[in-house]
């Protein structure tokens, strides 16, 4: 299963609540945290119920990517032109946060159908701010020209002090996921996953997906890349993108589900763990993976039949036991020996 | 310093009938959802084919693994199993206690990737358990969060703990108290001193709301209401969350409804799921019957008609017949004696099925009821010469108190202290599960 949707579902949660409540004017304030530590925060007062203040901050940048005043590339431009009067950026930000936006609930259209569809668009910001730099690219390449600030290797955050990197060229862009996991099981598991994943795209169904490759040690791509930038425990995963993945529709499609590859692979481990820790065979596991891989731009899916193997091995095993019910009868029988009338009276003579 | 502790922890109370999940610091949980699971059974039951070769084992072997993945949580997990009969539903949790731990992972899985969509390995977990949980199954929680996500802390929290906290918020720190949780499939009576578990004194019933729902349901169908057969129980379940409400007197209530019946009778209005033809229905004595399943102390009904389920529960079942108030009444007078006037002070309530309109008022008029009879009696026998202090009796009820277990947890998991009181992974790595066996709250049980 998981493609994860683009929007927060809590926020979008609280944006149609609020939508559809504006006159009762609850107070709100809440704090959240998403994958990849992006956090929110959303505050309304009572005085004014149809100003709400959402604030979200980034993961700390490393070092090797470009950030201005806390906001990847484009950033502002990308929000502004994504949602128009509806919000209205702050400067500077929330205490604590990058990005603090001002949104006016009058202003949402009054149309149904557009104002659930805005809301949902709002509520996928984190995509929009993130996915800024990476959205430029790939339009350059949907044009087939390479954006003039950004050749060579270009380094972009997507967890907290980590970074994912592209090369740009006219006619195609490579991407580079150096695969970090903290877990040592997990890392055996996320190798293992990775060759699969590989090995799935070569199936029959998916000749149009864009062609990737793993590899255990750093690509040719990263040379030039900072030292510690090349230590990557479960390997480093490549795509290459040509301008047929990145076309009208599919570009906001790509752009999400590049900038949450990580999120993926770490659902996948954790759900093959699920399936094997349980029963304490995670080791025996990593050969049994399957892929499935459906739809383009790396979508795929991963589990195990180790849940049922294990049943019925545990059956086997419970079938092989001797036999309980006889064990039973004959230590009862050596406990509590009753002595017939006649024997016990011979043991009194005797 | 780990970075995990620098965020919010994430709070997840698992409850027979709804799961409550959000991050520790704010007020409402994110998502409350009911605690089923939809899986796909198609692929499962299919017969093994003997020739498991080639592309046949190789299509069987990839539908089973979709299967395996082909599952949801919550209302959509609801209506897929309605509209579908390819999924069946599984509720991983029975009566307080988890019942399919397979089922109950796939559950947790779902909350943290889909709903939360957080990492689970960036928070401190806080979870919830019923009081009467037994140690393995905490062993087992405690596996499933190291082991499969990875999280760097867990703490497993007592409910009725959880839900006192709640209360010391709003008004002072009080951690004594007796706690009346009536959840979805369970009714746990337990006495709290300072912040402590007296193991020995909880009492628990059978009845739960799930039983409300089925005695309104029962109501409905002796009746004969237009109710679709299929829908019948969600029915009542909505008409005891909307309409339903305590009465003081079962008597005058009756006499009420007959004698102004269009005031108090309200009308359901639903779709059927088959035909999406609508169909309304009257919603009358059930009303106030519902919560009667549960509280009243002498009343006799008349066999002919209906019985009630928390204050009368002889309405409702032959097997268990005393009334909320007197359980309540016998957990306190079990409880060490210099304990009971503080526990009488503080009857705190918590969980969906207590927030049946005027259940506090009622509970509390029955309990004071029975504690001045006692006095009085024991005045008597005294003959005069040495009065006693008149008992404060004063069941709390709080606004939020359908979360207040969530609204606890959060309030506990958002101080300093909290990261401490955790098993660390670290230490789950050093000892193994058996770390998660006891809990401190329970001192000196085990």
């Amino acid at each position: 299963m998981i493609l994860l949707q683009s929007h927060s579902r809590y926020l979008l949660e609280i944006l149609s609540n609020r939508v559809q409540n504006v006159e009762k004017g609850v107070e709100l304030d809440c704090n959240w945290v998403e994958f990849g530590d992006i956090r929110y925060h959303i505050q309304a007062s009572i005085k004014s119920p149809h100003l709400l203040l959402l604030s979200v901050s980034l993961p700390t940048p490393p070092p090797e990517t470009v950030f201005f005043g806390g906001l990847p590339l484009g950033a502002i431009e990308a929000v502004k032109a994504a949602y128009g009067p509806v919000i209205q950026i702050l400067d500077p930000p929330r205490d604590g946060f990058n990005l603090t936006v001002k949104l006016n609930l009058t202003k949402l259209p009054p149309d149904e159908e557009t104002k659930t569809s805005l809301l949902v668009k709002i509520a996928s910001l984190r995509e929009v701010v993130m996915g800024a730099p990476l959205r430029v690219m790939l339009k350059h390449l949907a044009s087939r020209t390479v954006a003039p600030d950004m050749d060579g290797l270009v380094a972009l955050v997507h967890r907290p002090t980590e970074s994912f990197f592209l090369v740009p060229q006219a006619e195609k862009v490579t991407v580079v996921f150096p695969m970090r996991f903290k877990d040592s099981i997990d890392t055996v598991l996320a190798t293992s996953f990775l060759q699969e994943f590989v090995e799935a795209r070569r199936t029959a169904g998916l000749v149009n997906a864009p062609p990737c490759s793993w590899s255990p040690s750093p690509p040719l791509e990263l040379k030039g890349a900072a030292v510690e930038v090349l230590f990557a425990n479960a390997g480093f995963v490549s795509f290459v993108l040509f301008p047929r993945h990145v076309e009208g529709i599919k570009l906001d499609k790509t752009v999400w589900n590049l900038s949450t590859f990580h999120a993926y692979v770490n659902y996948h481990v954790k759900v093959s763990k699920s399936a094997a820790a349980l029963f304490g065979v995670a080791g025996v596991l990593a050969r049994k993976t399957t892929v499935c891989f459906t739809v383009k731009c790396s979508e795929g899916f991963m589990h195990t039949r180790m849940r049922r193997r294990v049943e019925s091995l545990i059956q086997a095993l419970d079938r092989a036991k001797p036999d309980k019910e006889k064990a039973k009868k004959t230590g009862q029988s050596r406990s509590f020996k009753r002595l017939s009338l006649k024997e016990a009276r011979s043991g009194l003579k005797s | 310093m780990d970075p995990a502790t620098s965020r919010p922890a994430v709070v997840i109370d698992n409850g027979t009938g709804y799961t409550k999940m959000g991050f520790a610091g704010n007020v409402e949980p994110c998502f409350v959802v009911p605690t089923v699971v939809a899986v796909n059974d198609s692929f499962v039951n299919q017969p093994r084919s003997s020739s498991a070769k080639g592309s046949n084992w190789l299509a069987q072997h990839s539908a089973g693994v979709m299967a395996d993945l082909d599952f949801f949580i919550g209302d959509e997990g609801l209506s897929r199993s309605k509209s579908n009969s390819t999924y069946t539903l599984t509720h991983p949790i029975r009566n307080g206690q988890v019942d399919n731990w397979d089922a109950m992972e796939r559950f947790w899985q779902q909350c943290i990737f889909n709903y939360l969509r957080c990492d689970p390995e960036d928070h401190y977990f806080l979870l919830t358990e019923s009081p009467l949980t037994p140690p393995e199954s905490r062993e087992y929680t405690g596996e499933i969060m190291f082991e499969t996500f990875n999280v760097p802390g867990l703490y497993i929290a007592v409910q009725p703990v959880l839900a006192l906290a709640a209360g010391y918020t709003t008004s002072k720190c009080e951690m004594t108290g007796v706690v009346v949780d009536i959840g979805d499939g369970a009714t746990h009576v337990v006495p709290v001193a300072d912040g402590y578990v007296i193991g020995s004194s909880i009492k628990s019933i059978p009845i739960a709301g799930k039983d409300v729902t089925l005695f309104i349901q029962q109501l409905m169908r002796e009746r004969g209401e237009h109710v679709p057969p299929e829908d019948s129980f969600e029915v009542a379940r909505k008409v005891k969350e909307t309409y339903c409400y305590t009465c003081s007197d079962i008597v005058k209530e009756y006499n009420k409804h007959d004698k102004e019946p269009s005031k108090y009778i309200k009308h359901y209005r639903g779709i059927k799921p088959k035909t999406g033809a609508p169909y309304s229905c009257d919603v009358g004595y059930e009303r106030f019957l519902g919560p009667e399943v549960c509280s009243s102390s002498s009343l006799q009904v008349f066999a002919s008609f209906v019985i009630l389920v928390f204050f009368n529960p002889e309405i409702y079942s032959n097997d268990f017949t005393m009334p909320l108030p007197a359980v309540i009444d016998k957990c306190i007078q079990s409880a060490p004696i210099d304990t009971r006037r503080a526990l009488y002070k503080n009857i705190v309530l918590s969980g969906g099925s207590t927030m049946f309109k005027d259940f506090n008022r009622r509970l509390q008029r029955d309990l004071k009821k029975i504690v001045d009879a006692r006095v009085l009696a024991s005045d008597a026998r005294l003959g005069g010469e040495l009065r006693s202090q008149p008992v404060e009796v004063n069941v709390v009820s709080h606004p939020i108190q359908r979360y207040a277990v969530w609204f606890g947890g959060s309030v506990l998991a958002s101080t300093p202290e909290f990261f401490a009181a955790c098993h660390t992974k670290a230490e789950y790595e050093e000892h193994g599960a058996s770390i998660c066996r006891t809990n401190p709250v329970f001192k000196g049980m085990y």
